[in-house]
């Protein structure tokens, strides 16, 4: 459990080639059976009787969109769905595209309605599968820790369970939990993964309350109101003071767009400067903490009819070394690595995006080995 | 010009009570019922609830009475007409018999305090939140009297505005020409924000421009428009600079998700300038030319904003940026054309004569 | 440049198939009698647009009470769903969409036999682009593309 696993170095047989792209927001997804041999029996009879407790978003508001996937990413293989077989996915993904680092995000605990025991053990139970059916088959992948993460003593333990494992190179919380994502319910779940330099991804998803505007009645809305969750979410972040209470936390606001950023950091920056003064958590303006701790990933990339305005969206907001290039292989809005960015984009901001920013954030290192030509199987 | 925001609210609830029935009398006097006056959206010490003029004069900061309003508004104001929101229906009542009794009184009070007393007023409808039939019943009751212009809606519910259970409020105002407004606030006692309870003010003031965009969102997905084509919807306090990345996401996903709601047969955008405004307050704006330049090519502000003092609130100045960005006929229509037609029921230079 | 596709009868309707011609990938589309035959690529993001699902337009006078075109065929993009005319290869979802290549495809049972017919079109926004069309046709009972 403690073994430490060490990445492979070039030993002369290969060569070393520049990476050329990051993906940062890939779903390798267990079938329901495929988790079942890494829980206890207690939790797996829990389980088999009583099912997962969360009501599942699919079932409210139906993935209009083939059911939520690229209809084209279902393996041939039977007992599979798209994003539970590796050689799919390496396939489609990493082969076809030239991808040279993915982080998988296995979305299988974004809710926490399960009891803290079975809890853990899905999570753990996940981890264990990416490790072994997915890290140990391409040394082009890397994983989120996947966590109990309203249960946040439990979410450490698995933290630390997995910190000595390089391969995992972030740690996953949704988009949308029991309680707003700046509260201190889960700052030691933060503390934890910025002591082991890992940065955190929220992944749109979750608990999915919907207040404010009341539950939508469509899947279109509901999408469409995906970046409004996460404005939320980072308004709350700000004005919880996290960002000045553990200043090491890197956060990385996952499948929510990015354009939105650029208003609501106007928004807090006015508010900051009306109500400052009786909000001392916030030693700074909301601007800067945003600036220094906050990191999106592009898909679903927003597409203007004017491909400049994005470019402004971004200049405002300061993103152009924030930004992480993710395809979301293997769901219906997939941004193709070849497509996604618009012409208009420099080619300094292109590499950024595609995989410079994604290098300085998680210390990969910026040359891959790969089998030269004559020594390849 | 035309202030499409100006606040009201009776002092106490003694205000009311001539325009109450005995047995709501009874209530409120055995129940000590009192006005909290939005304490919760407005606290009243919040920098944001009265700028500093506005409490130079004596409390409450929101006029109570025409000759406070005239005071401290209409003396020192060049708007040749000036809309009225009294929110104090929006306090949260679960009791609907009641919501619709206070939503009538209210009414009642603004007429005969505000527009019996001056012509350049006009005020919108409250209604109560609570029952869409009793919102459509108090819609009916004004709809012959033009000073009414518009049917007042907190930007939060409990359901997004759009949902079916809504849709007679709209058909009603559509009927009788009326724009309907939806404010900033609405009821809390529920978590106010998509992300969950909330523990700062500060969070609370900047969720409602979040919260707006769900209720574009949602008033568009669900038709509304298809079925009324004249209808205007008017975000008030409820912030602008949102609306391209909102609109760019929307209607991104509107491409694919389209056959789910075949009923929206346009874009997402060209429902929204045809058929929203924004009032002016808050202007959350930086203070860079360049980037209000940049915002001004992306968001038609000179089609989408309807000037509002919002008196008495404070949002800071960003406004006066965003104005020193547009010619004279967008500034014009900002400041003027815009809301002459959205109120477009009785505007200056008309006798208000019922329809 | 013609291509032998398949033989008609054993071509069933309700089935396609893809095709590569001069490096281009092609699906051919049996829809009841009629053939339709679109370019395997979507202008939006490059997807293989004939692995997606052929749909009738879908109509609402008002909300919730939607009707199924049997005349206006769409083909949705297997990735964003972005609908394309079979016939047209016009795409219907706003002002500023790219058209697919479609080609033309009739069915000649041995004498040119153009069938016109009388299909209402959408009511929606098309897109800028037109589809490029080429004719099916069939030759001594095959199905035959000609690019």
């Amino acid at each position: 459990m403690s073994e430490t696993i060490e990445l492979s170095t070039p030993d002369g047989t290969e060569s070393e080639r520049a990476v050329r792209l990051i993906d940062c927001d890939v779903h390798a997804q267990p079938t329901p059976p495929m988790l079942m041999p890494y829980l206890s029996t207690r939790a797996r009879r829990y389980v088999e009787r009583y099912g997962r407790r969360a009501p599942s978003e699919p079932h409210t508001y139906p993935r209009v969109r083939g059911g939520g996937v690229r209809l084209d990413a279902w393996p041939d293989k039977p007992g599979h769905w798209p994003g539970s077989d590796p050689e799919k996915l390496c396939s489609q993904l990493l082969d076809e595209w030239d991808v040279d680092y993915a982080v998988l995000e296995a979305l299988t605990s974004l809710d926490c309605y399960d009891q803290p025991e079975v809890a853990v053990e899905f999570a753990r139970a996940t981890n264990d599968w990416v490790a072994e059916e997915w890290l140990d088959f391409d040394d082009r992948l890397r994983a989120a820790i996947v966590v109990p993460h309203d249960y946040a003593e439990l979410a450490v333990a698995e933290i630390e369970r997995r910190a000595t494992d390089p391969r995992f190179v972030a740690v996953l919380m949704p988009g949308s939990a029991q309680e707003q994502l700046g509260s201190r319910r889960y700052w030691p779940v933060y503390e934890a993964a910025s002591a082991r330099r890992l940065p955190i991804a929220f992944h749109t998803g979750g608990f999915m309350r919907h207040h404010g505007a009341g539950p939508p009645s469509s899947y279109l809305a509901y999408h469409a109101n995906i970046s409004c969750v996460m404005q939320s979410q980072l308004a709350s972040m700000v004005a919880s003071g996290m960002f000045a209470a553990l200043p090491n936390v890197r956060v990385i606001l996952t499948e929510c767009g990015v354009s939105w950023v650029t208003s609501l950091r106007w928004s807090l920056d006015a508010a900051w400067e009306l109500m400052g003064a009786d909000h001392p958590q916030l030693e700074r303006r909301p601007s800067e903490y945003i600036r220094d701790h906050v990191w999106f990933t592009t898909q679903p990339f927003e597409e203007p009819a004017d491909p400049t305005h994005l470019l402004y969206a971004i200049e405002q907001a300061q993103l152009a070394d924030r930004l992480l290039f993710a395809t979301d292989y293997p769901h219906w809005d997939f941004d193709s690595p070849a497509q996604a960015l618009p012409r208009a984009m420099s080619p300094e901001l292109r590499s950024a995006i595609l995989y410079g920013n994604a290098l300085d954030l998680f210390g990969f290192p910026p040359f891959r080995s790969e089998p030269t030509p004559d020594q390849a199987p | 010009m035309i202030d499409c925001d100006v606040h009201c609210a009776p002092a106490s609830i003694d205000a009311l009570t001539p325009y109450l029935s005995d047995y709501w009398r009874q209530y409120i006097e055995g129940a000590a019922v009192h006005l909290h006056g939005l304490v919760l959206a407005y606290p009243p010490g919040a920098p944001t609830s009265a700028s500093d003029r506005a409490r130079g004069f004596p409390a409450p900061a929101v006029p109570a009475s025409y000759d406070a309003l005239k005071e401290r508004v209409l003396d020192e104001t060049d708007a040749d007409l000036v809309v009225l929101n009294c929110l104090t229906a929006l306090e949260a009542h679960r009791n609907p018999y009641y919501a619709a009794a206070l939503a009538t009184a209210v009414n009642d009070w603004v007429r005969d305090e505000f527009l019996e007393r001056d012509e350049r007023l006009r005020a919108s409808i409250a209604v109560s939140i609570a029952a869409p039939e009793d919102a459509v019943a108090e819609i009916e009751r004004r709809a012959e009297d033009p000073r009414y212009v518009q049917v007042l809606l907190p930007v939060r519910s409990e359901l997004p505005w759009g949902h079916r259970s809504n849709h007679p409020i709209f058909a009603a105002a559509a009927r009788h020409d009326l724009a309907v407004g939806l404010h900033a606030w609405g009821r809390p006692g529920q978590a106010p924000t998509p992300s969950g309870f909330t523990t700062t003010y500060l969070e609370d003031y900047v969720a409602n421009q979040t919260i707006a965009q769900s209720q574009l969102i949602s008033l568009v997905c669900e038709g509304v428009f298809d079925s009324h084509p004249d209808l205007r919807v008017v975000l008030i306090e409820c912030g602008f600079a949102w609306l391209a990345p909102l609109l760019w996401r929307f209607e991104k996903d509107w491409k694919s998700i389209w056959r789910e709601v075949p009923w929206v047969k346009q874009p997402p955008s060209e429902y929204v300038y045809r058929h929203f405004r924004a009032t002016t307050a808050p202007a959350h704006l930086p203070r860079d030319q360049h980037a209000i330049r940049q915002l001004v090519e992306m968001v038609d502000v000179g089609r989408l904003l309807a000037y509002a003092s919002d008196y008495p609130h404070d949002h800071g100045d960003g406004l006066s940026l965003l104005l020193a960005e547009l010619d004279d006929e967008g500034r014009g229509a900002v400041l003027s054309t815009n809301a002459a037609e959205l109120y477009g029921r009785a505007t200056p230079g008309r006798s208000a004569t019922a329809r | 440049m013609k291509v032998v596709v398949a033989p008609e009868r054993g071509f069933a309707p309700g089935s396609h198939r893809i095709v590569t011609v001069g490096g281009r990938s092609i699906g051919v589309f049996r829809i009841g009698d009629r053939f339709y035959a679109i370019r395997n690529r979507c202008p939006h993001q490059g997807a293989p647009l004939c692995l997606g699902r052929v749909l009738g337009d879908a109509i609402a006078k008002v909300p919730g009470d939607v009707e199924v075109s049997r005349s206006v065929l769409l083909l949705a993009c297997p990735w964003h769903g972005w609908e394309y005319d079979l016939e047209t290869g016009q795409s219907f979802m706003g002002a500023s969409e790219p058209r697919v290549r479609s080609y033309g495809v009739q069915v000649e049972p041995g004498s040119a036999l153009v069938e016109q017919l009388e299909q209402a079109r959408t009511e929606r926004v098309p897109g800028p682009y037109v589809a490029e069309t080429f004719d099916v046709f069939i030759e001594d009972d095959y199905v035959v593309l000609e690019t």
